[in-house]
């Protein structure tokens, strides 16, 4: 009996690593992702759904994404639905890729109020989340191993330079306090709360105006005067696009002045807020330098100019070239070394695959570092003020950090 | 800052009379809900837009063409939907959903053919240079906003109660069952009174860059939501109670940016809760609806 079982042991070992063998090489790798066709976020969404769109048609023109556990290429499968803008929806269609399509990996929508909604649900089913964009801190605990940021830095410390700088340049120029109006989002409070923190630690200036407001703000002419009444030398302005474009528009009609003035988009999405804004209304405006303005040497992907020309060739509609757009194939390029090097695509291999090239893998986003919950510490984007370029345009020259200094900053008189 | 924030909600809340103007004229005329009616703003939005940039138009010259357009548009959209509609037995409910479904058509329609980024027109078009009023510095574009809707609204009085489309447009109001029994033509008369209300709608989003900062193709949702409010606080079908509407609520907001402005984002659904529950008939009241 012992001897026929023995005998019978080869077979079944062979049958089932045979099998197994031919039902764990998947004809294709599912990536599930979102995107706002329309709402508040399409601005941001889009350029981010076009672009990974576009890194998943390279992949596939090219045989496919090298796979490591199964030494070969395989093709990708993009499953997208569109949230509208809406959280509800978004977490409906997060369950939905997760437990209907069964998709391989999940990349979240642009921006932290979508991405705020797939946090948990990715969690819950132990599910990794690739984050393109969504920056909120709360996104990021020693508890969820199931998540990482892949482009910006996160929230908690995207801001620091501005107050660096204002403590050291600015305090030298004669700035003494400062006004801090920002959107009530996970995204944007989340950085006023931590350009407020950096600010008191250092303790040289005084917040004399700090104030949310709803997202969907349209109109801050009032809210300009209130700050004018408090008189602050600069004021910081902190919402998305939409708020940025109301905002400086407002500003510039308003006839206020100050002589600092942040805002995020005019340097995050330059093309759009300059043709929204106008010229005039964006002038010596500080702002973050995103990887659409910045060149950095890539060790895996294309260069900045290479992707601009990729962008330009395939005439998107309706969207502008920004940081966004960079953030979608960024986080393409992210996937694809990932599967080059994961040992399995179980979700927590997945995860040590995509750790493992925290501090080794630079694109044209910048290094590409995480810290231990996963969020990206890698670039710290640097700040830069859009300056009269001479031809009647804007260029974008960075002021901080020191060491990376293209351009003298104006601070207003 | 007080009075600044009432100067600025005053003429803020003109604007916004604007916005509710044609919604309430077709709510008063037909007892339909126009849920595309933000839609409708944002396409004139976007027409400004490219009458601006394609074509050099001022803004408003856009909004005489727009005018025109719109009121044109309107005619035939009303007789392919409304006569069908208010042959249901409860067409008010039936006009909020397929109003919706219009409205999500021509969202996803002008998102696919001109894209989802921000779209707006220099603030400099009209007029350089801030308004001060009562300490406030304003927007020389948010005057010209509340101009326009001022006069607007002059038109729409004038047509109501000085001429003879106008007296037969408010006998459909008050019953139009009675208007019919007397002979007036009640769908000629209500497409004449959805064109406007369509036009105005058109009127109001030309300026939309200007008072709004920008337009996209999904501000149609939020744009309604404060219609509602301004016309359910002024008295829903009068379409002049839109005045003290639009005025209460751009005051309301102003004063909440100001004390509260984490939570301005509730005003309108304060307004319209505030209301239903207080004085459900609006401000001015049914009586004046039947003038």
């Amino acid at each position: 009996m012992l001897s026929r079982i023995l005998l019978l042991l080869p077979l079944v070992w062979f049958a089932l690593a045979g099998g197994a063998h031919a039902q764990a090489v998947p004809s294709e790798i599912k990536i599930g992702s979102l995107y706002a066709s329309s709402g508040p976020f399409a601005s941001i969404s889009m350029p981010v759904y076009y672009t990974l769109k576009m890194w998943v048609d390279q992949t596939n023109a090219a045989g496919g994404v090298f796979v490591k556990p199964y030494n070969k290429k395989i093709p990708i499968k993009l499953i997208s639905y569109d949230d509208q803008s809406s959280t509800a929806t978004a977490a409906t269609l997060y369950n939905q890729l997760i437990t209907q399509d069964k998709v391989d990996l999940l990349v979240a929508d642009s921006g932290s109020v979508l991405t705020s909604v797939a946090v948990p649900i990715a969690k819950e089913h132990k599910m990794f989340l690739f984050d393109v964009s969504g920056t909120g801190g709360t996104f990021f605990t020693a508890d969820n191993p199931y998540i990482a940021l892949m482009a910006d830095p996160v929230s908690t410390i995207w801001p620091k330079y501005i107050a660096d700088f204002l403590d050291s340049t600015g305090v030298a120029e004669g700035i003494k306090t400062v006004a801090i109006l920002y959107a009530t989002n996970d995204f944007t409070t989340t950085q006023a709360n931590a350009v407020r923190g950096f600010i008191q630690a250092a303790g040289k200036l005084k917040i004399v105006y700090d104030q949310g407001v709803p997202t969907t703000t349209s109109n801050y002419t009032v809210l300009i005067n209130n700050i004018a009444n408090a008189n602050p030398d600069a004021v910081l302005h902190l919402g998305y696009a939409g708020n940025d474009i109301a905002f400086f528009r407002n500003l510039q009609d308003s006839g206020q002045k100050f002589r600092f003035v942040f805002g995020i988009y005019p340097g995050e999405e330059q093309d759009e807020l300059t043709k929204t804004v106008g010229v005039g209304g964006l002038t010596n405006i500080f702002s973050y330098v995103p990887p659409s303005s910045y060149h950095y040497t890539p060790n895996f992907g294309p260069t900045l100019e290479q992707f601009h020309a990729m962008w330009d060739k395939a005439h998107l509609p309706g969207v502008e070239f920004g940081a966004n757009a960079i953030y979608g194939y960024m986080t393409g390029l992210v996937i694809e070394r990932a599967l080059a090097t994961t040992e399995s695509l179980d979700q927590m291999a997945i995860h040590n695959a995509v750790f493992g090239l925290s501090g080794k893998l630079t694109t044209m986003d910048g290094s590409f570092a995480l810290n231990e919950m996963g969020a990206q510490v890698g670039e710290i984007t640097p700040l830069g003020q859009l300056q009269a370029d001479g031809k009647g345009g804007l260029k974008l020259v960075v002021v901080y950090p020191p060491e990376l200094v293209n351009g003298k900053p104006i601070i207003g008189k | 800052m007080l009075f600044g924030a009432i100067a600025a909600g005053l003429v803020f809340g003109l604007y916004f009379t604007l916005v509710g103007l044609g919604l309430n004229l077709i709510f008063g005329v037909m007892r339909i809900v126009n849920l595309a009616h933000g839609d409708f703003l944002m396409l004139g939005g976007f027409a400004a837009y490219f009458l601006f940039y394609l074509l050099g138009l001022h803004p408003l010259v856009a909004a005489v063409a727009v005018l025109v357009v719109f009121f044109l548009v309107g005619l035939p959209i009303y007789y392919i939907i409304v006569p069908r509609l208010l042959l249901a037995r409860d067409s008010e409910m039936l006009s909020v959903i397929l109003f919706f479904g219009l409205s999500q058509v021509i969202e996803a329609l002008t998102a696919i053919v001109f894209g989802t980024t921000e779209r707006s027109i220099p603030g400099r078009v009209l007029g350089t240079g801030p308004v001060i009023i009562l300490g406030q510095r304003l927007p020389s574009a948010w005057v010209f906003g509340a101009a326009v809707s001022s006069v607007a609204v002059a038109m729409v009085y004038l047509y109501l109660y000085r001429t003879r489309l106008g007296m037969l447009t408010r006998a459909v109001m008050v019953s139009r069952d009675e208007a019919l029994a007397t002979g007036i033509d009640v769908h000629r008369v209500s497409a004449i009174a959805f064109g406007i209300g369509i036009a105005l709608a058109g009127i109001a989003g030309v300026f939309a860059p200007f008072m709004l900062g920008s337009v996209t193709p999904s501000i149609g949702v939020q744009i309604n939501v404060a219609a509602f409010a301004v016309i359910v606080v002024g008295t829903l079908g009068n379409p002049l109670g839109t005045v003290l509407g639009g005025v209460i609520y751009g005051v309301s907001l102003m004063l909440m940016q100001t004390y509260l402005s984490s939570w301005a984002e509730l005003l309108p659904n304060l307004l319209l809760i505030g209301v239903l529950l207080i004085r459900p008939e609006g401000l001015l009241g049914r009586k004046t609806r039947r003038a």
